[in-house]
């Protein structure tokens, strides 16, 4: 280490192309005590142990670190759209934008480059970033709804929107679609049976939703037996076969 | 004295052991090798493990006695794992901790946070998973880009033998004009135009030599001596010799010019031992 240390470390002057160096990760140390002056021109002095104490100045390892901007190439689900400039952290924009190819660094011609043109403004494919969520979450609920045993009814928007709120979705009547046949009722041979209706999420989006039909008197008595996790279980279509409803 | 030493007569001025350059094949290796050398191991690398001190003098702030700054950069060990990643310049380093003023001071080694990822080259448009550390990262998001890091980076800074040999072969590729992406000419256009500038800083020899270890460098130059200049065996020499003797004495059966004949070594994959042998000839008498 010593012998290392007492070579003159020749200081060429770098090439214009050198990395101005600003950020610093990992143990930044600090002499304890500082080596005695040497004559210029001559090889330092022995250092003595003591000059080999060192004192953390700063690890930066568990700093905070900064967001990165990167313009997206393309529409990526729950971040933005392609051209959109977006400010995330560094290692999620690392791993799931800029290895992949979602993202490029944002420089000038970059930001040029993936600049959505007219032609694909005027050509709306995602209503927003996440949109693309709702429908997912919503097409992987199975939404029961729960009808009355004893007085005849035909299923409409509300009774939808009201077993979606009963499980937390929140959404007006216009969005829900139902299936073009009607499902009338009471019809205990339709108990447990499943039917899509399509939920419209920023008029452009669409979600199939899974719906079972349940038979419910306020009679306790007359209330059909419980069914242990029947959400698990299949079900038979509605209306026979399951093509048809997916065409809904 | 000075006479018979290797350094004649500037004996006077010291003595000074040979280099590795000035001795043995090492004198031999091209100036383009020396270059990447000067670069590699006797520039300054930039301060990672400690804040570099600005200006020439300083005042103590308690006595206000005016002190010349000299820097003493804290030895760095380069570990052989070091250069199967890429650290972005740490290294490891050997000291102490003075944890108590009481206490007795104790050994310590800071060794950097090592983490696996993976880089992206766009020349060689591959994917590599590589021990990195967090500056690297963040000095490839500086530098917009992994090629662009190793491009500009000089080596005292990369510190890695891995990311030395890589930034060869990308030089080469671009030198090359990227046949590797010739499959999308676009994507090709594209990736010569951004890189094109990085390849005004070395000539096609110096590319050639870029990143080699000394061992690396020698056994090059080696094979490239013994490419050169091939051992021809004696005996073709001598056999050639003679026959032109024959036929300067004239001989009737040198005569003809064929030159085949004469550097080519008789195979001996045709005259096969089993051949020569004749197991029902007559029985030699002793």
């Amino acid at each position: 280490m010593l012998r290392n240390l007492s070579k003159t470390t020749l200081n060429f002057s770098k090439n214009a192309l050198s990395l101005e160096q600003q950020v610093r990760t990992t143990f930044i140390l600090k002499r304890r005590y500082e080596p005695h002056l040497h004559k210029t021109n001559t090889t330092p002095k022995k250092y003595r142990a003591k000059h080999f104490i060192y004192d953390l100045v700063e690890d930066t390892l568990v700093k905070k670190r900064e967001n990165i901007e990167v313009v997206l190439t393309q529409f990526v689900d729950g971040v933005g759209d392609k051209g959109d400039i977006v400010s995330m952290k560094a290692h999620f924009v690392y791993n799931q934008l800029l290895l992949p190819g979602f993202a490029v660094y944002k420089t000038d011609e970059n930001v040029a480059k993936y600049a959505k043109t007219e032609a694909e403004k005027n050509t709306v494919v995602h209503s927003s970033p996440y949109a693309q969520r709702t429908v997912n979450m919503l097409e992987s609920l199975i939404v029961p709804v729960s009808m009355n045993k004893d007085n005849a009814w035909v299923i409409e928007p509300w009774h939808i929107r009201a077993s979606l709120r009963k499980m937390g979705y929140h959404c007006k009547d216009e969005c829900i679609t139902m299936p073009e046949q009607k499902i009338e009722g009471p019809e205990l041979t339709n108990e447990g049976k499943e039917f899509f209706v399509t939920i419209t999420i920023n008029n452009l989006e669409k979600a199939k939703v899974r719906c079972r039909l349940h038979h419910w008197s306020t009679e306790p008595s007359e209330r059909l037996p419980y069914v242990f996790e029947h959400w698990k279980r299949p079900a038979e279509n509605i209306f026979g076969s399951s093509e048809e409803t997916v065409q809904n | 004295m000075a006479h018979a030493t290797p350094q004649g007569a500037k004996l006077l001025n010291g003595w000074k052991r040979l280099t590795s350059f000035e001795q043995g094949l090492g004198a031999q290796l091209p100036e383009a090798y020396k270059k990447f050398w000067r670069e590699w191991k006797h520039t300054k690398p930039t301060a990672v493990h400690y804040i570099p001190k600005s200006g020439r003098w300083q005042r103590d702030e308690l006595t206000g006695q005016v002190r010349p700054i000299q820097e003493h950069p804290l030895p760095l060990i380069d570990v052989p794992e070091s250069h199967e990643g890429i650290w972005g310049g740490e290294a490891v380093i050997k000291g102490f901790q003075k944890r108590d003023r009481l206490k007795r001071r104790v050994p310590h080694f800071w060794v950097p946070v090592l983490r696996k990822s993976v880089v992206h080259s766009a020349v060689l448009g591959e994917y590599m998973s590589v021990v990195v550390t967090d500056r690297t990262i963040n000095l490839i998001h500086e530098s917009h880009g992994f090629d662009h890091y190793l491009l500009k980076t000089p080596a005292c800074d990369l510190r890695s033998e891995l990311a030395l040999s890589l930034k060869r072969k990308i030089l080469k590729t671009l030198e090359e004009g990227c046949p590797n992406l010739a499959g999308s000419p676009n994507k090709q256009q594209e990736v010569i135009k951004e890189f094109q500038k990085y390849l005004d800083g070395y000539t096609s020899e110096e590319i050639d030599w870029y990143g080699l270890t000394y061992k690396q460098a020698i056994k090059k130059l080696d094979a490239k001596i013994k490419a050169e200049n091939p051992i021809v065996p004696h005996k073709l020499e001598f056999r050639s010799k003679l026959i032109e003797q024959l036929r300067q004495a004239g001989i009737k059966e040198a005569g003809n010019d064929d030159s085949e004949v004469v550097t080519k070594i008789p195979s001996d994959e045709s005259k096969n031992w089993l051949s020569k042998m004749n197991p029902f000839g007559k029985k030699q008498e002793t």
